[in-house]
């Protein structure tokens, strides 16, 4: 290919991205002008209050964990062919698990009790995960049934927990007692409020690239993907690693989970995840199922978040309005990929 | 705690009541599955729906009208749908999902839009049972069958007219053939393309109808979880029930009684945490499934675009 080839060539897969989200941009003023605010005010006030400011950019950091974690888990699956879309039920798994060991290990010393905590909510993760990883390895279930009903089993637990044995009787709310300090995350950038988890988020997205691309289990399980009975034939043993697949998935979720409530809540609450599931799987579709490229689409969708956060208080746009402009980025993305296809 | 309690009229007659969203759901999903389409969005759509009819009722006062633009708003986002996978050839699932977080979004949107911020939410009327003479004077049978809202009915004529339109129409033939293989049934002069976008259609309107229930007879009010899941299940039905509209209405039957059970053991009983209880219907589901996957099988080409140029 000559050096202008390839340059189109990569204009052709930029140009796709730029449109959709001018075009999101597009629809967000619109909706705001709906709503009676000032369109061009708002989206300078969006950029400014996500990426503009130091506390801004914290927070967009703070989106970007759990959105990373999770877009990470989406793309192990899909890798493997599978669609986890229990990653909310995953998230809250973690959270669970990572909340009851910091009230197990409240007198520990702050160098165990952090590591044993995060690792109990890639445990707590793991185990919400490997139920439709062993239904689907051993009796070929359908694996988006089985991670959709346990998201509602999930939240149906921290219901539970948040107003029954661990509930704060101060709050008056679903929300649990505080962790120890012992079991919290340091800050990486304190005057802007980040929390360390993205550091892990970014170890994990390396870790997953290393896994999918260096590793035997990855190849086998990029073989599983893409032509199942092809890898079988070859030796893939294929419903393991679509199983196992799954079990890590959920742990990255998990992980999730643990570092929303050691790192940002310091408790479990119940509306821990505003529906990070369901954006982790239009951000592994925008990546290209590729753990690199997931990061910075986590980073713009966590910048949304945190943009249209400061829309909902400053002219009442909806928080899940959200959902619908970053909806709106996928479908236009794919129906330019659509078009270009031609006719069927 | 008697035994009694599990066949009580008034639990079986909710149960009936509560089959409603389940059955038309799965009776809509299953015509786009068996033309070849899965649509994972129905949990969306069914929220959408439920939204639609909500808001229709809300700002015009016409239970009608809410029916109208919750199948309306069915049609829209399953022709949306459609044109992705039978036009653009995409991942039917990933547009599904795509288009099951964008109809979330926008059913939380439009309601924001049209009834603004309240400190009390609105309520829109709820259908009243219709008691149909003879039948309804049977002892039990007429009470849990037969004194009923509308739409109970309407599910049950829906049922009907698609089991005979896919098993005992020409049409019907066609479209079963679009869906086990689309390559035949093109060469001997089946319009796959126009087929999979009409049963699209037609399934949009259920599924949407499905939503509309859900105000309309259980809660009176739009609320962002009001699907709660009956979108899943009823995609899970369409594979308990082998892709027959019998089939799956039975087992939207099953699940509506363990959902009304669960509503009635929170009323008896005090000693298990209510979370508890309602989780019971979702890890039923999980286990039904696994029963439901034995021998199940699907329409050859469901989840497949068509594409005329590609070999096969």
């Amino acid at each position: 290919m000559t050096t202008e080839a390839a340059a189109r060539g990569r204009w052709q897969v930029v140009w796709p991205y730029a449109g959709a989200l001018a075009i999101a941009l597009a629809l967000l003023a619109a909706l705001v002008a709906m709503l009676g605010g000032d369109a061009a005010q708002a989206l300078a006030g969006l950029v400014r209050s996500s990426l503009g400011s130091g506390a801004g950019l914290g927070q967009t950091f703070n989106k970007t964990t759990p959105l990373l974690l999770g877009s990470l888990a989406v793309i192990l699956g899909l890798r493997g062919g599978v669609f986890n879309i229990g990653v909310d039920g995953q998230i809250y798994a973690g959270a669970v698990a990572a909340t009851g060991a910091a009230f197990l290990l409240s007198t520990g010393p702050k160098g165990a009790v952090l590591p044993v905590v995060l690792l109990a909510g890639l445990a707590g993760g793991a185990v919400w995960g490997s139920l439709p990883g062993v239904l689907r390895a051993r009796l070929g279930v359908s694996e988006i049934f089985v991670t959709v009903m346990l998201n509602f089993v999930a939240v149906f637990l921290v219901e539970y927990l948040s107003t029954g044995p661990w509930n704060d009787p101060t709050a008056g709310e679903a929300i649990t007692r505080a962790i120890p300090p012992q079991a919290t995350l340091p800050y990486l950038w304190p005057r802007a409020g980040a929390h360390a988890g993205i550091l892990l988020a970014l170890a994990a997205a390396a870790g997953v690239w290393w896994l999918l691309f260096r590793t035997v289990f990855g190849y086998e399980l990029r073989a599983a993907g893409d032509n199942p009975s092809a890898a079988l034939l070859g030796g893939v043993p294929v419903r393991r690693a679509v199983g196992l697949a799954l079990v890590a998935s959920g742990a990255l979720a998990g992980l999730a989970g643990a570092v929303e409530v050691s790192g940002f809540h310091y408790r479990l609450i119940l509306g821990l995840s505003p529906g990070y599931g369901m954006m982790a799987i239009l951000i592994a579709v925008l990546s290209r199922r590729h753990p690199v490229l997931a990061v910075p689409a986590a980073m713009g969708f966590a910048a949304l978040l945190v943009g249209t956060d400061s829309l909902q208080r400053s002219v009442g746009l909806p928080a899940s309005a959200v959902f619908v402009v970053q909806a709106v980025v996928l479908l236009v993305l794919l129906a330019t990929e659509g078009v270009r296809r031609g006719a069927p | 705690m008697s035994w009694e309690l599990f066949l009580d009229p008034s639990l079986l007659r909710l149960a009936v009541a509560m089959s409603v969203p389940l059955v038309l759901a799965s009776a809509g999903e299953l015509l786009m599955e068996r033309s070849g389409l899965l649509n994972v969005a129905i949990e969306g759509m069914v929220t959408l729906g439920a939204a639609a009819a909500f808001l229709a009722s809300f700002a015009a006062g016409s239970t009608g009208l809410g029916l109208l633009a919750a199948a309306l708003s069915g049609v829209v986002v399953a022709a949306v749908f459609a044109h992705y996978a039978v036009a653009w050839r995409q991942e039917q699932v990933t547009v599904g999902l795509t288009l099951y977080v964008l109809c979330l979004g926008l059913s939380s949107l439009l309601y924001r839009v049209v009834v603004g911020v309240r400190l009390t939410p609105p309520r829109v009327e709820t259908l009243q049972p219709v008691v149909l003479p003879v039948v309804g004077r049977l002892p039990v049978v007429g009470e849990v069958l037969f004194h009923q809202h509308a739409l109970v009915y309407l599910s049950a004529a829906v049922v009907a007219v698609v089991h005979l339109v896919l098993f005992r129409t020409s049409l019907g033939l066609r479209l079963r053939a679009a869906g086990e293989n689309p390559v035949a049934a093109d060469t001997v002069g089946v319009d796959v393309f126009r087929l999979r976008r009409a049963s699209a259609a037609a399934g949009g309107a259920l599924v949407g109808l499905a939503g509309a229930s859900l105000p309309f007879t259980l809660t009176g009010t739009f609320t962002e979880g009001i699907a709660g899941g009956r979108g899943w299940i009823a995609l899970m039905l369409v594979i308990f029930g082998r892709w027959t509209p019998v089939g799956a209405a039975a087992g939207a039957l099953l699940f509506a009684y363990v959902e009304a059970l669960q509503f009635k053991l929170a009323m008896v009983s005090r000693a298990v945490p209510p979370q508890f209880l309602q989780m019971l219907p979702y890890a039923f589901a999980v286990t039904v499934l696994v029963r439901a996957y034995r021998g199940a099988r699907a329409p050859e080409a469901l989840g497949k675009p068509y594409h005329r140029e590609a070999r096969a």
